[in-house]
């Protein structure tokens, strides 16, 4: 009985994705299911079109440094966190972790608001601070439970060597955590590229991330193009997700 | 010292979330409590005097309710099956399927369902096949829970499953032993053992579904609001921004209010 349930819970899971995968092959200008006939005309048609390559490497470079700066502004933190007792730890605590529990379009609001009244910010700056801000708590967390584990005689031993702090940092710690920031980096790479939210309010003309381009394509058009692109990125993920739980177990990430 | 150093790295992450997040989210919280005569609730009151404002808070909170409700009860079944498996490639194969949504574009994601449940989909197809006439799921409530429950089931199952993981066989050998049924260790054994695995489950999906917001966008279309959708709506389309920031604030509060009463609830039982 719990079998057949987990069956069934599983298939309602991803049943949907299998079926879009094969939905994105057919020939009929309308998304349909079952598709008729074979066609790989939506797949040239999505990497042809500017619109969604552009976006796609914008997302991609906003990613990538939202994601590095996340590991710039919160390994101090979770070093911080885990290696010194001051009075303000819950408020650290609370502040980094502040933009995962505030819903997103709540802070895209608030974010736009902001960025509104000061004026002085170009669109891709704005986007780089708004997901920065959304993906520093994940840094935070994974880095401090691999800290956690890292016995601090480590530390002690290196520094009685003649070491100081910084050396131990960069020569020491560093490659001892090399692993969880590179699933931190991952997870973040991840939430940043799916943004929504934050990048549906901080966007301008030509200046858009993938996800948002493909909600205002959708609103125009009903053929398999995004059929396509789903298909495309439910890969990539698969492939990453099968990769990171190979190489670094789930407890790492989640 | 060059402790220092550290010192001030922390400093400068801190104000960068004090400057870019905690001050613009306070500052809307602040306005949203005034107008143009001083302090008052006005919003507030403008916000459930308003029939559609106050329908996307009740579709919210149902909403939220149900996808919770329902996730737990396909969780459950599954956790303890996904606990049984000893084949451990084909556990952590089932693993990866299950945090599969969660990891997926969220367009991407909510796009498929399109093909399962648009007019053309894979249900109503179906459905003609068999000689019925086609049903119309899409741009309905029920489309904006199917999308809801694909999306936080996995957080209910993850909770649960490490809850299931943490605890110890021998109290269920023990049980059994002792004679008890299947269903007796679940309901005396293992529902108590993993009751806080469940709540933890239950605020993230309840947390989940109040703020998402492609979900409901996509399969909702623009009659089905929910509480994040109403709030794009006012902001960027009717461009009633105050209206926008009262409905954030009531989200935070709603949220932040569900997530409180229930550690609240929880301490006051646990002593």
């Amino acid at each position: 009985m719990s079998k057949f349930i987990m069956i069934l819970t599983i298939t309602f899971l991803v049943g949907p994705f299998l079926i879009i995968f094969l939905a994105s092959f057919g020939e009929n200008p309308s998304l349909e299911f079952p598709p008729k006939g074979f066609t790989l005309h939506w797949y040239n048609k999505v990497l042809s079109m500017p619109m969604f390559m552009d976006s796609l490497k914008l997302s991609v470079f906003l990613a990538i440094g939202a994601s590095l700066l996340g590991l710039i502004l919160g390994v101090p933190v979770a070093y911080a966190l885990v290696r010194w007792d001051f009075k303000g730890k819950p408020v650290v605590e609370f502040l980094t972790s502040l933009p995962v529990a505030v819903p997103g379009m709540v802070a895209g609001l608030a974010l736009l608001k902001f960025f509104v009244l000061m004026g002085t910010f170009s669109i891709e700056s704005t986007l780089l601070i708004g997901h920065t801000l959304i993906v520093l708590p994940y840094s935070v967390r994974i880095v401090k439970g691999s800290l956690m584990n890292l016995p601090e005689e480590v530390e002690l031993a290196a520094q009685s060597l003649g070491a100081n702090p910084i050396k131990t940092f960069f020569l020491i710690i560093l490659p001892l955590i090399k692993t969880s920031l590179i699933a931190a980096f991952i997870l973040m790479f991840i939430i940043s590229f799916n943004n929504v939210p934050i990048s549906l309010f901080l966007s301008g003309p030509g200046i858009t991330t993938l996800p948002i381009v493909m909600m205002s394509y959708m609103e125009y058009y009903y053929d398999p193009t995004i059929a396509a692109l789903s298909t495309l990125l439910i890969a990539v993920t698969l492939i990453v997700v099968l990769g990171m739980q190979k190489i670094l177990g789930f407890s790492k990430f989640l | 010292m060059s402790n220092t150093l550290f010192k001030i790295l922390v400093a400068v992450t801190l104000i960068f979330v004090v400057v870019f997040f905690a001050v613009p989210l306070l500052s809307i919280v602040v306005k949203s409590f005034f107008t143009s005569e001083g302090v008052s609730i006005k919003s507030y009151i403008d916000f459930f005097k308003d029939g559609t404002s106050r329908h996307a808070f009740y579709r919210s909170l149902k909403l939220g309710m149900a996808v919770m409700a329902i996730s737990l009860i396909l969780s459950y079944p599954s956790a303890i099956a996904i606990n049984t498996i000893n084949n451990q490639t084909i556990k952590s194969f089932l693993m990866t399927l299950i945090v599969l949504p969660i990891m997926t574009n969220p367009v991407a994601r909510t796009f498929s369902w399109l093909a399962v449940i648009g007019r053309n989909g894979f249900i109503n197809n179906f459905l003609v096949y068999l000689g019925f006439h086609r049903v119309r799921i899409l741009y309905t409530e029920t489309a904006v829970f199917i999308g809801l429950l694909q999306l936080f089931t996995p957080l209910m199952l993850l909770s649960l499953v490490s809850a299931f993981e943490n605890l110890d066989k021998e109290v269920i050998l023990a049980a059994q032993s002792l004679g008890a049924g299947k269903f007796m260790t679940f309901l005396k054994i293992q529902l108590p053992l993993t009751l806080d695995g469940a709540i933890m489950g239950s605020l993230l999906v309840f947390s989940g579904s109040v703020s998402a917001y492609v979900t409901p966008a996509l399969l909702g279309g623009s009659k089905i609001l929910m509480l994040s959708t109403l709030l794009y709506q006012k902001a960027s389309v009717v461009l009633d921004w105050d209206a926008a920031i009262t409905i954030a604030v009531i989200m935070i509060l709603l949220i932040f209010g569900v997530n409180s009463l229930v550690k609240v609830i929880l301490k006051e039982v646990s002593y």
